[in-house]
C-alpha cells in the first residue's frame, strides 16, 4: 500500500517536472525578454522608492548622519524600518517565480537610491562631506534572509530567524564602516567620538542636538550591555516589520491582481 | 458615431498594418510598443534635471528669505509655473485619452494591436514608477539635508516646490492617465462592466494621499515640531504612500495573465504561427 502511494506520488511528481519543463522551454509569440526586462528595470524606481521612503521616515535621522548612529537607537529602528519593503519583494518574488531574491533586489535598489540622493542632495547640493552623510546598506542582511527563505521555504522561520539574522546583519555590516568614527577624540577639553565633533563641527539649524537626547536613555545603565540588549529587541522589531511587509506584498501587491470594485 | 480625425487615422494606420505583409508590425519592438516608456523617462529626467540645476543654482541666492523679490522671482514663479504645466499637461492628455478612447473602445482590434497596448501600458506604467522614485527617494533627500540644516520661513521652500508641486501631482496625473488607458484601450482587462480595479484603485490612492500628506505635513511644521525630524508622525502618511504603491505591482500582474490569455487565443487559431514567436499576427 505504501510502496503503490509512493510509485503514484513519484510518478505525478515526475508529470510535474515535466509538465514544468515543457512550460519552461515554451515558445510565445509575443511574450518575450523584453518583458522581464522592462518589468525588472522599471520596478526598481518604485521598490526604490517605497524602501527609502520607509527607510528616510521611519530612522531617517539615525540613518543621515554618523552621529545619530548610537548603540541605543539605530539597530532597532534601522532594523525595523529596512525590512518592510524587502519583505513585501521577498513575498512577491516568491510568489510569482519562487526567487529567492527579494530582500537582496530591494536592498540593491535601495543601496543605489540612497547613494545617489546622499551624493548629489547631500554632498554635492549642500556640501556636507561623504562620510559625515554616509548611509548604511542592506545588502548583505538581504542575502542572508533570501538564503533562509530558500531553505526554509517558510515565511514563518524566515520571519522568526531571518528578522533576527537581519537585525544582527544590518549591524554587524555596518558598525564596520562606523567603527573608526567611533574612536575618541578630545574636543574644546571633551572626550567625544570622531562623529559627535563632525556633528559638532557642521552646523544643522534645524536638527535636534542628538547628544542631549541619547544622555537621557535608561540603557546606558547596562553600560557594555547595551548593544546586546537594543539588538535582540532590534531583532523582535524586525519581525515585526517583516510582516508588516508581508502584508503589503500579500494584500497591495498580489491580492489585488484581477480584482475589481463593483461600482453598478 | 462620428469619428475624429485622429481616431480615423489611428485606424487607418492600423487597416495598413493589418494587411502589410512586406512589413510585418511586432508590437513588443522597442520602437512599436515600448517606444512610450523611453520617451516618458526622458521627459521626466528632463524634467527632473532642470529643477535640480535650477535649485543648485537659486537656493542660496533667493531661496532662503520668502519675502524676498528675489525668492518671488525665482521660486514663486517656479511654483505656479509647474502648476500650470502639469495641470495643462493632465488636461490635454486626460481629454486625449478620453476623446479618442471613447470612440475606439467598442472596435475590435488584433490581438497584435493589443499586445501593442498592454506594451504601452507597460511603459506608462514603468514612467510612473520612475517619478514615484523620484519623488519618494531623489527630492526628499534634498529636501533632508536642506531642513535638517536651513531655517524655513514658508512652506513653499526651495526643495518643497520641485517635489511637492511638480512630481507630487505629476504621479497623480501619471496614474491616472494610465488607468484611462486601460480603461479604453484594453477594455478586456479594464473595461466598464468589470468594475473599478483594485491594482488602480491602489495606486492612484498611493499618489492621492501622498498629495494629502503635503497638508499634514505643512500644518505639523507650522502648529506642532518645527524642526526637521525625519522621523516625526506627521511625516508617516508619506510611507503608506509608498506602501500603496505596490498596486503597481497588480497591474503588471493582471496585465501579463491577460497576454497569456492573448497567446492561448493565438495558439488556438494558429497553432503552427505561434510556435515562431516575434513574428507579428496582423
Amino acid at each position: 500500500m505504501a510502496a503503490g502511494t509512493t510509485t503514484i506520488a513519484e510518478a505525478a511528481e515526475r508529470q510535474r517536472r515535466l509538465e514544468l519543463k515543457e512550460l519552461l522551454q515554451k515558445r510565445y509569440r509575443w511574450i518575450d525578454w523584453k518583458w522581464d526586462l522592462v518589468f525588472w528595470v522599471t520596478a526598481i524606481f518604485v521598490v526604490a522608492g517605497a524602501a527609502d521612503i520607509t527607510k528616510q521616515l521611519f530612522a531617517g535621522d539615525w540613518d543621515f548622519w554618523t552621529d545619530w548612529k548610537d548603540p541605543q537607537w539605530w539597530p532597532v529602528v534601522t532594523a525595523f524600518a529596512t525590512i518592510i519593503i524587502p519583505s513585501a519583494l521577498q513575498y512577491i518574488q516568491w510568489a510569482a517565480w519562487r526567487f529567492p531574491t527579494g530582500a537582496t533586489y530591494t536592498s540593491l535598489c535601495l543601496f543605489l537610491a540612497v547613494w545617489i540622493g546622499r551624493y548629489f542632495q547631500w554632498h554635492v547640493a549642500e556640501s556636507y562631506p561623504l562620510n559625515f552623510v554616509w548611509p548604511i546598506s542592506t545588502v548583505c542582511a538581504g542575502i542572508l534572509m533570501d538564503w533562509i527563505l530558500m531553505k526554509t521555504k517558510s515565511f514563518i522561520l524566515t520571519s522568526f530567524i531571518g528578522a533576527h539574522v537581519w537585525a544582527i546583519a544590518v549591524w554587524a555590516y555596518n558598525y564596520v564602516p562606523l567603527a573608526p568614527f567611533l574612536q575618541p577624540a578630545q574636543f574644546m577639553d571633551h572626550v567625544l567620538t570622531v562623529a559627535d565633533v563632525q556633528g559638532i563641527a557642521y552646523i544643522r539649524s534645524q536638527t535636534p542636538e542628538y547628544l542631549r537626547l541619547i544622555e537621557r536613555g535608561s540603557l546606558r545603565s547596562f553600560l557594555g550591555e547595551t548593544q546586546y540588549v537594543s539588538l535582540a529587541f532590534a531583532g523582535t522589531a524586525a519581525f515585526a516589520g517583516y510582516w508588516i511587509g508581508q502584508c503589503i506584498g500579500r494584500y497591495l501587491a498580489v491580492w489585488p491582481i484581477r480584482r475589481y470594485l463593483k461600482t453598478h | 458615431m462620428a469619428r475624429s480625425h485622429t481616431v480615423q487615422k489611428l485606424l487607418r494606420t492600423e487597416d495598413l498594418r493589418s494587411t502589410t505583409v512586406e512589413r510585418p508590425m511586432n508590437p513588443t519592438a522597442w520602437g512599436v510598443g515600448w517606444r512610450p516608456l523611453f520617451w516618458g523617462c526622458a521627459l521626466v529626467l528632463v524634467a527632473n534635471t532642470f529643477l535640480w540645476f535650477w535649485n543648485y543654482a537659486f537656493m542660496f541666492t533667493a531661496g532662503l528669505n520668502s519675502a524676498s523679490w528675489e525668492f518671488t522671482l525665482y521660486y514663486r514663479t517656479l511654483f505656479w509655473g509647474e502648476l500650470i504645466i502639469v495641470g495643462v499637461f493632465a488636461g490635454l492628455w486626460f481629454g486625449w485619452l478620453i476623446r479618442t478612447g471613447r470612440e475606439i473602445v467598442d472596435q475590435p482590434c488584433t490581438r497584435a494591436e493589443e499586445v501593442r497596448r498592454v506594451a504601452i501600458l507597460w511603459s506608462l506604467i514603468g514612467v510612473t514608477s520612475l517619478s514615484i522614485y523620484i519623488e519618494a527617494s531623489f527630492w526628499p533627500n534634498w529636501d533632508g539635508s536642506w531642513h535638517q540644516t536651513m531655517v524655513r520661513d514658508t512652506a513653499l521652500t526651495p526643495t518643497h516646490i520641485p517635489m511637492f508641486y511638480f512630481f507630487f501631482p505629476l504621479s497623480v496625473v501619471l496614474a491616472v492617465g494610465s488607468y484611462l488607458y486601460g480603461r479604453f484601450r484594453l477594455p478586456a482587462v479594464y473595461g466598464k462592466g468589470k468594475g473599478f480595479p483594485w491594482s488602480f484603485f491602489l495606486l492612484i490612492s498611493a499618489a492621492v494621499l501622498e498629495c494629502m500628506a503635503v497638508a499634514a505635513n505643512e500644518w505639523g511644521h507650522s502648529l506642532w515640531i518645527s524642526e526637521e525630524i525625519f522621523a516625526v508622525p506627521f511625516h508617516w502618511p508619506f510611507v503608506i504612500y509608498g506602501w500603496l504603491a505596490s498596486g503597481m505591482f497588480a497591474v503588471w500582474g493582471e496585465t501579463i495573465l491577460h497576454l497569456f490569455d492573448i497567446e492561448r487565443a493565438e495558439e488556438a487559431a494558429q497553432p503552427e504561427a505561434a510556435l515562431e514567436p516575434h513574428v507579428a499576427a496582423d
